[in-house]
């Protein structure tokens, strides 16, 4: 099969898939707005220019991906520190290693009934959750980071006469980073994946008033339970794996930019 | 079972003995710093003043041994089939799908497509379209759980077998092997080690799919009780639960963990990845 064919071939298939469903879907009689039962392919483009242009979307959008940044951030400053020190340490590392590894195994959207306990329903709850699940990734790979590092190259720092803030600096930061970036495009992925999940919680099982911040999470569940929109649950699906993917193409130019060294 | 020093032929080390006072170091290490972890929650706990808020670790496990006498075992239950369910029927799926598109490209040039565009999106994302499909009951976590766990083992199972060294391939076909030994006896075992490091991903992701759909679309099973016993604002029981999930899902990634050891224990990797 050439190259060109393997291209094809998908594209051709996809897409009688799609004209064949939007057939189907209208010769049984259903019209391709909101309230259809089965979500046809016209049905979420118009889903998509509604909610794009009275820009509910975009806010819901926007306020998941604010969350997710603030908890990746938290993450980052608390995980990437102990791992190094974890990594440096060898005694900490067999004392605190299986505390995490079980810690980690709890999924992050179980503690959302604490989360929502301890900081309430307007959104903190959420961040918690993404923190705790970007916190893992960014240990463990900053432990593997931390044992990458020569220590022949930072006793030879330091035999040249650079001062430790040069020696982290130089040949610290710089061991370590690309095991660091790999941990930070994991904690990436599943902070955005925590984020939607515990939006979805909060918002089918919380049902005391509005929940101050809204994201995309609490909009698939207001258009499930209140709209009842079919179409705009799939637009909305499609938006999560599209903003999924961007974050991971991203992330894997952020790893090139700044380790151009690294052997992938 | 100390190993005798004066029994032992002279200059001989006394391996054994090292390694089992080694590995007791280790187990006193952990338990030190499980005990340093339950004495800082303590502390928390006393601060805060509120058992509600955060329940003191006593209070936990006299909850948690509390509840095996009333709902534990029946969530359990439900979880496990939960996750039997649709563990089995989505690494089947999986599997079955890889091995069709490593036989046939066109398989292979239509499904892994549709996986490259499915995966970004991620089980959690179906939840709602779930509950709408079957209504809040254990349909959706099974299904959730099935779908999450085919990705993983398919992509898995396709690398392994594409990476089959076709030279083994052919000296087999030279010497005179039928298809059908070349698969059994090649094929399947170089494909394994990635066959089973698949199965474990998928474990993974399954259960973190479990976990979310019991909390927000089933009326069973652990991820549900959470929200139960947070509405009667049972702190304790709830940080139980959360334990018990923690603790089921390392148990399960560890027998998984073993199972790959052992295959992979006699699969010459390190001869296959060279050039």
């Amino acid at each position: 099969m050439t190259d060109a064919q393997r291209r094809w071939i998908p594209l051709l298939f996809f897409g009688s898939v799609v004209l064949a469903w939007e057939a189907a879907v209208r010769a049984s009689g259903q019209s391709a707005l909101a309230s259809a039962v089965v979500p046809s392919p016209a049905g979420v483009a118009i889903a998509a220019a509604r909610t794009i242009s009275d820009g509910t979307l975009a806010a819901a959008t926007a306020g998941s991906l604010f969350r997710v940044l603030l908890g990746f951030t938290i993450g980052a400053v608390l995980g990437i520190p102990l791992g190094l020190l974890m990594g440096f340490v060898q005694p900490l590392n067999r004392a605190f290693g299986p505390i995490v590894d079980s810690l980690r195994s709890i999924a992050p959207i179980a503690w959302i009934p604490m989360a929502l306990l301890w900081l309430g329903i307007r959104g903190n709850a959420a961040v918690f959750i993404v923190t705790y699940a970007a916190f893992f990734p960014f240990v463990v790979n900053a432990v593997q980071g931390a044992r990458l590092i020569d220590r022949n190259l930072v006793n030879a720092a330091r035999a040249l006469g650079a001062r430790p803030a040069l020696i982290v600096r130089s040949v610290i930061l710089p061991s370590a980073l690309p095991a660091i970036l790999t941990g930070a495009r994991i904690s990436m992925a599943f902070a955005w994946g925590s984020i939607i999940a515990a939006e979805l919680a909060m918002g089918i099982k919380v049902t005391s008033g509005g929940s101050g911040a809204v994201g995309l999470g609490q909009l698939m569940v207001s258009t499930l339970y209140i709209r009842r929109d079919v179409n705009a649950l799939v637009l909305y699906m499609v938006v999560i794996g599209v903003i999924a993917l961007i974050i991971d193409f991203g992330m894997r130019r952020l790893q090139r930019t700044l380790t151009p060294w690294r052997q992938p | 079972m100390k190993v005798r020093a004066a029994s032992l032929p002279a200059g001989h080390i006394d391996r054994k003995g090292k390694a089992i006072r080694w590995s007791l170091f280790r187990r006193l290490e952990f338990l030190f710093a499980l005990a340093a972890v339950g004495a800082i929650w303590q502390l928390v706990s006393v601060a805060v003043g509120n058992k509600t808020l955060v329940p003191p670790p006593l209070l936990v496990i006299e909850a948690w041994l509390g509840l095996w006498r009333s709902d534990l075992p029946t969530d359990i239950l439900a979880s496990l089939v939960h996750l039997g369910i649709g563990y089995t029927l989505g690494t089947l799926t999986g599997l079955v799908l890889a091995i069709l598109a490593a036989r046939f490209i066109v398989v292979e040039a239509i499904v892994d497509p549709l996986v490259e565009v499915l995966r970004p999106i991620g089980a959690i994302a179906w939840i709602p379209l779930a509950i709408l499909m079957f209504g809040i009951s254990r349909s959706v976590p099974i299904f959730l759980i099935f779908y999450a766990s085919i990705f993983p083992i398919f992509i898995n199972t396709l690398a392994g077998v594409k990476q089959v060294d076709q030279q083994l391939v052919r000296a087999g076909q030279m010497l005179g092997a039928s298809p059908r030994i070349v698969v059994m006896h090649v094929v399947v075992p170089a494909a394994l080690p990635f066959v089973i490091a698949g199965a474990r991903l998928s474990l993974g992701v399954a259960w973190m799919a479990m976990v979310a759909a019991e909390l927000t679309g089933a009326d069973s099973g652990l991820g549900w009780r959470l929200f139960w016993y947070q509405e009667f604002f049972a702190m304790d029981k709830v940080m139980a639960v959360i334990l018990t999930i923690g603790v089921l899902g390392y148990v399960f990634d560890t027998l998984l963990r073993r199972l790959q050891a052992r295959i992979t224990r006699w699969s010459p990797e390190s001869a296959l990845s060279d050039p």
